[in-house]
C-alpha cells in the first residue's frame, strides 16, 4: 500500500511538471530540455527557505516558484536568438552549468545533498495527506494550462507556431509571449519542486539531471504535445512503466540500462509511428497544430469541403 | 498635406547587393502610391525596412512625426503601419475570424497576467474586435466561411483575408505587397473596391505591383524604383510616358 502511494506521489510530481513542459514545448513550439533545472531550483530554494530562514513551508513553496520564473528569463531571451536544434544546446548547457554551481555550493550541501528539510505532512497518514496535496496541484496546473491556451493567449500561441514574423506583423509581440510562457512553466517547475523537497525531505543534484530531462521529454512526446491530457496521461506511463519491470526480478545490472533504453526505444516509435502522441487527434500532427480554444465548422478533409475549395481555385 | 510616413536617406545592403540606396519617400493619408520596377529592385525591401522586418543600415524612418526607425515589427504595427505578403501568410490552423481577431489594435491576450486575471474584460475587448471582424469578412466577401480553417481557403481567397486581417487595426499606413498578383475576376474587384474605401477613408496606401494597368487605374501617384534607387516620383500618367523606365522596366527588348 505504501509502495503504490509513493509511486502515485511520483506520478502525480512527474504530471505537474509534464504539463508545464508542454507550455513550452508544445505549445511554444520551444524545445528545451533544461525543465529538471527549475524543478531542482524550486526544490533547493524552497528547502534552504525554510531551514535557513524559518519561512513557513506554504510561503517558502510559493516564493521558490516565483524564483524559478524569475531564473527562466535569461534562458528566455536566449531562446529569441537561437532557436530549434541550438536552442536544444543552449538549454542543457544552462541546466549543467546551474547543476555544476548546485553541485559546488556549501549551502546546498554540494554533492551530498540537503537532508532533514522540514515536511508538512505527519504521522501514519503521511503519504495519504501528500497524495491529496499533489492531486489537488495536478489539477490546479491543468485548469491554469486549459484556461490559457483557450484564451486570446494561446490563440496567438498557435498564431506563433504558424508564423512568428507575420504574427508580429500585426502589432503581437512573440517575444513577450515567449517570456511569459517560460516564466509560467519554471514557475510551474519550481512550484512542483517545492513539493518535492517536503514531501521527501531529501534532495541531492543528481536528481535533477539530464536523465529526468529526457523522462520528462518522453512523457510529453508519447502523451501528445500541444494537448489538454498528454502530459498527464504520458506522465502515468512513464512513472509505472519503469516500475513494472522492477518486478521482473532483473539483476541490477541490467535494470538500468533497460529502463533508459524503454524511454529511448518509445520516443523514436512514437515520433515516426504517431508524432501527435496518444492524446494527439486523429490528423497527422493535430495536436501541435489546431488551437483547442474554437473547432473549425468544417474539416479541411471533408470531400465537399475540397470540392468546393477547387472549384473557387479554378473559377476565381 | 504633410506626409503621415516619412523616409529619409534610407540605406540598405546585403553585402554586395545594395536594396535601398539613399530612399526618400513621402506618403500622405487618403492618397494611393503605386511602388513599381523590375524584379530586384528593392520595392518589397523597401516593405521591409519600413516594417521593421529588416533594419536600415541609415537613414530615418518617420511615422506622424515620431522616428521609428528603432522600434521593434510588433512595435511599428501598433504605430499604425499595417501590411500585406505577397504569400499571404495566413494562419493555417486558425480559423478566419481567428486570423482577424490577432490584428485587433488592443488584443486581450498581449498580456497572459489579463488573460488570467481579468477574462471579463478580456471577453468585452474580444466581442468587439469580433463585431469589426465580421464586418471585414463581409467586405471582403468571406463572412460566410468565418468559422472554416484559413487553410481550406484559395489563393485568391487567402489575399483577401491577408487584406481585412491588415485592417483590423485601423492604422494610418497601408502597405500592399502584390495583392493582385495571380488573383483575378471576382477577387480583383473586391481587392480594389476595399483599396478605394481605405484611401477614401484617408489611410495612405502604397501598393507593390507589376500589373500596370491596375497601377494605372487606381494610383494617383507612382514611384519607379530600380537597383535600390528612386529614379521617378509623380503621377503615374508622366511616369508611363517617360522611355527610359518603360525600358529598364521590360528590359534591354523594348
Amino acid at each position: 500500500m505504501e509502495y503504490l502511494l509513493t509511486l502515485a506521489i511520483l506520478a502525480a510530481l512527474s504530471a505537474v511538471l509534464a504539463i508545464g513542459l508542454n507550455l513550452v514545448l508544445g505549445y511554444g513550439g520551444l524545445l528545451s530540455v533544461a525543465h529538471p533545472i527549475f524543478y531542482g531550483l524550486g526544490a533547493y530554494a524552497s528547502a534552504l527557505l525554510t531551514m535557513q530562514a524559518n519561512v513557513p513551508i506554504p510561503l517558502a513553496i510559493v516564493l521558490a516558484a516565483l524564483g524559478c520564473a524569475a531564473a527562466s528569463v535569461p534562458l528566455a531571451l536566449c531562446s529569441l536568438r537561437v532557436s530549434g536544434d541550438y536552442f536544444v544546446i543552449v538549454s542543457l548547457g544552462f541546466q549543467l552549468a546551474v547543476l555544476q554551481i548546485i553541485n559546488n555550493l556549501e549551502i546546498t550541501g554540494a554533492s551530498g545533498g540537503l537532508s532533514r528539510i522540514p515536511t508538512f505532512a505527519h504521522g501514519s497518514d503521511r503519504n495519504l495527506i501528500c497524495l491529496g496535496v499533489l492531486l489537488v496541484a495536478v489539477a490546479a496546473t491543468l485548469v491554469l494550462v486549459r484556461t490559457l491556451v483557450q484564451s486570446p493567449f494561446g490563440r496567438a500561441l498557435t498564431a506563433m507556431r504558424n508564423d512568428e514574423e507575420a504574427l508580429s506583423a500585426l502589432g503581437r509581440d512573440p517575444v513577450r509571449m515567449k517570456i511569459s510562457i517560460f516564466a509560467l512553466s519554471a514557475g510551474i517547475a519550481g512550484f512542483a519542486g517545492g513539493l518535492y523537497a517536503h514531501i521527501f525531505q531529501f534532495l541531492t543534484p543528481s536528481q535533477f539531471g539530464i536523465e529526468t530531462s529526457t523522462a520528462l521529454l518522453t512523457m510529453v512526446v508519447v502523451g501528445g504535445t500541444a494537448t489538454i491530457w498528454g502530459p498527464l496521461v504520458g506522465a502515468l506511463l512513464m512513472t509505472c512503466v519503469p516500475q513494472a519491470i522492477q518486478f521482473l526480478d532483473l539483476p541490477q545490472a541490467i535494470g538500468g540500462p533497460i529502463q533508459g533504453m524503454i524511454f529511448s526505444v518509445l520516443v523514436l516509435i512514437f515520433l515516426f509511428l504517431r508524432p501527435q502522441g496518444l492524446m494527439g487527434g486523429s490528423r497527422g500532427g493535430g495536436g501541435l497544430d489546431a488551437w483547442s480554444g474554437r473547432r473549425p465548422g468544417r474539416s479541411s478533409r471533408r470531400p465537399d469541403v475540397i470540392v468546393e475549395r477547387l472549384a473557387e481555385e479554378v473559377g476565381s | 498635406m504633410s506626409a503621415i510616413l516619412q523616409v529619409i536617406g534610407l540605406r540598405k545592403r546585403f553585402g554586395g547587393i545594395v536594396v535601398a540606396d539613399d530612399i526618400t519617400l513621402g506618403l500622405r493619408p487618403g492618397e494611393v502610391v503605386g511602388l513599381i520596377g523590375p524584379n530586384g529592385a528593392g520595392k518589397t525591401s523597401l516593405f521591409n525596412l519600413i516594417t521593421g522586418v529588416i533594419r536600415p543600415d541609415s537613414g530615418t524612418i518617420m511615422m506622424d512625426g515620431v522616428r521609428i526607425d528603432t522600434l521593434r515589427l510588433s512595435e511599428r504595427a501598433q504605430m499604425g503601419i499595417a501590411r500585406t505578403w505577397q504569400h499571404a501568410r495566413s494562419f493555417p490552423s486558425l480559423t478566419l475570424l481567428d486570423n482577424l481577431l490577432l490584428g485587433a489594435r488592443d488584443y486581450p491576450g498581449d498580456s497572459l497576467l489579463r488573460t488570467l486575471l481579468q477574462p471579463g474584460i478580456s471577453r468585452r475587448m474580444e466581442a468587439e474586435a469580433e463585431q469589426r471582424a465580421m464586418q471585414l469578412l463581409e467586405r471582403v466577401r468571406l463572412a460566410h466561411k468565418a468559422h472554416d480553417l484559413a487553410s481550406d481557403l484559395s489563393y485568391g481567397q487567402q489575399k483577401l483575408l491577408g487584406m481585412a486581417r491588415a485592417l483590423m487595426s485601423e492604422g494610418a499606413c497601408l502597405l500592399l505587397d502584390e495583392p493582385m498578383a495571380a488573383v483575378e475576376g471576382r477577387t480583383y474587384a473586391i481587392m480594389r473596391e476595399v483599396i478605394e474605401q481605405e484611401a477614401h477613408r484617408g489611410q495612405a496606401v502604397c501598393i507593390v505591383e507589376h500589373n500596370v494597368g491596375f497601377i494605372r487605374d487606381l494610383c494617383s501617384r507612382g514611384v519607379f524604383m530600380a537597383a535600390g534607387k528612386v529614379l521617378a516620383d509623380g503621377p503615374v500618367d508622366e511616369l508611363m510616358k517617360m522611355k527610359d523606365l518603360t525600358a529598364l522596366y521590360f528590359g534591354a527588348a523594348a
